[in-house]
């Protein structure tokens, strides 16, 4: 893989809040994190000159299958640019994002937006639920009983098995991230839980139980991708350099261990290494897979892991603050928006506007190094989109 | 009631009681990379010439599972899944069966067999028929 021809910046980002919004379609939450992203940017939002829409599921959901941002876009004011809708199951933000990138660095435009959003409560939870078994091969997955708790708890208890990792280490993740989301006004659970209460509570996928897992959310977030030599030109924000932004598709035939090359080729695209991220968002759609995102980040061994969770390493004070906005169980996970809010999250920790859970730098006040790891679907084995992200300031 | 098969082309069901099941897989006569489902492709070689279809994954050991508590209304709850690499170097999700549904039944690395058994109802809610995996050498309970 080539470097960038040009450098990229993040000026703006914006979200709506996660959570359970009956009375909002996919254009109302736009709107309200692509505007929340442009004032931010404090840019005039004509200067913007293409859009990357991401959304999973609004075809199955509200049938809404196709031309998706072109219809949900106009009610953001946006018509005339090209519009490009994006789907990489739980992934889809972050491909959005890296579409972005790609279309500044490539030179044709300066001003690009990337926006995700979902609406996955509805009346009808049947078929929201038959919606997100397709992020799959159906044949071979969601048809014989494939789901992502299960898929969570099988990698789970291989590590039970070699790395003597225990449910109480998964409680605790899951504790850790529901009082990161009680500080964020995004998040969709904003109830800090003892460890006790989510190791009581109704076991899914042993040693999964309900607390530790995501459910189904709305949400909406946003991003302004600006070529870094007019960044400062347009707008007064302090732009985030856009590091890296690494993707790969599932990987079965060789070690089988895609989590860990998509990770090498954003270090390597950053000419940074794990040693350099002083904040991470990793993709937890049930809290303890924090544990092996962690491992397989090169953030530390499987064993370094358990130990680091004792420890309170991924605290907000701790040595490598993970999830600081409650990650996916705890901000919410609305597909097509996760990337994108991992993203902001980041934004705002490298700014120093995170806040009540806003983390120290390890040589400055506020840290310098982020990272987001985003997971889409699977396919035989393995996710069926990865991606890893880099910001710095 | 009515029985579907799961799709064609995934697996063979017995036509007879010394007929066994199997998965129809395929592998490459040159890097003997072997996958199931079969493909006209070697993902490794990146060739469209080397691939051969081979029944397999009769018998496999269990890489991990877990007993499924919550799940969309096809299926009938709980039910076990879990990844089993075949002998022939495959690993493929599948239910599994032949056992009490219980979160610590089997041992990983436990041999499992292949057999052709109901994997969920339709939405016309007739039997929709595919294959799962049981251990070996147990009594079904």
């Amino acid at each position: 893989m080539k470097k960038l021809a040009r450098e990229v910046s993040v000026i703006g980002v914006g979200m709506h809040k996660c959570g359970k919004f009956l009375d909002k379609d996919l254009k109302d939450l736009s709107q309200v994190a692509i505007w929340n992203a442009i004032h931010d940017a404090g840019i005039d939002a004509k200067r913007i000159e293409a859009a990357y829409f991401s959304n999973a599921l609004a075809g199955l959901i509200t049938g809404q299958e196709s031309v998706r941002g072109q219809v949900y876009l106009r009610a953001s004011g946006f018509e005339g640019i090209p519009i490009v809708n994006v789907e990489g199951a739980c992934a889809s933000g972050t491909i959005a994002l890296r579409e972005a990138m790609i279309a500044v660095a490539s030179g044709l435009y300066d001003v690009v937006l990337a926006v995700g959003a979902e609406k996955l409560y509805m009346d009808d939870t049947a078929s929201s639920i038959r919606a997100l078994a397709t992020n799959t091969d159906i044949d071979i997955g969601a048809g014989i009983g494939f789901q992502f708790t299960g898929y969570y708890a099988m990698s789970l208890r291989k590590y039970m098995k070699e790395y003597a990792w225990t449910q109480q280490h998964f409680a605790r993740v899951a504790s850790k991230n529901k009082t990161n989301g009680s500080l964020n006004p995004y998040a969709q659970y904003q109830k800090p839980m003892s460890v006790e209460e989510i190791l009581n509570s109704r076991v899914v996928a042993w040693p999964l139980t309900l607390y530790m897992c995501s459910t189904m959310a709305d949400g909406a977030a946003a991003a302004i991708v600006c070529a870094k030599d007019v960044a400062n030109k347009i707008s007064n924000q302090k732009p985030i350099n856009l590091a890296a932004c690494a993707l790969r598709s599932g990987e079965v035939t060789g070690d089988d261990d895609g989590q860990k090359h998509v990770a090498r080729d954003a270090y390597n695209m950053a000419g940074l290494g794990p040693e350099d991220i002083e904040v991470a968002e990793v993709h937890d759609a049930m809290a303890p897979g924090e544990m092996f995102r962690i491992e397989k980040l090169g953030f530390g061994s499987a064993e370094e892991v358990a130990r680091g969770v004792d420890n309170g390493d991924f605290t907000l004070s701790g040595r490598l603050p993970v999830n600081t906005s409650g990650g996916l169980a705890a901000r919410g996970h609305p597909i097509g928006a996760t990337g994108l809010a991992q993203v902001a999250e980041i934004v705002w920790q490298l700014r120093g506007e995170g806040e009540k859970r806003q983390v120290k730098g390890r040589n400055s006040e506020h840290p310098r190094v982020g990272l987001t790891q985003n997971s889409g679907g699977h396919v035989e084995g393995s996710h069926a989109a990865l991606s890893v992200t880099i910001l710095t300031r | 009631m009515t029985d579907v098969l799961l799709k064609e082309g995934l697996f063979h069901v017995p036509e007879s009681p010394d007929d066994m099941p199997y998965l129809i897989g395929s592998r490459c006569r040159v890097c003997e990379y072997t996958t199931f489902p079969r493909k006209k492709v070697c993902i490794r070689c990146l060739r469209d010439d080397t691939m051969e279809e081979i029944g397999l994954g009769r018998h496999g050991k269990l890489e991990t599972f877990a007993i499924m508590r919550v799940g969309p209304p096809e299926f009938t709850l709980p039910y076990a899944v879990g990844y089993v690499r075949t002998d022939e170097g495959v690993r493929v999700f599948s239910q599994l069966t032949g056992f009490e549904m219980d979160d610590d039944a089997l041992d990983l690395g436990e041999e499992m067999e292949l057999v052709i058994d109901t994997v969920r109802k339709n939405e016309k809610g007739e039997n929709v028929i595919g294959w799962k995996f049981r251990p070996v050498g147990r009594k079904s309970p």
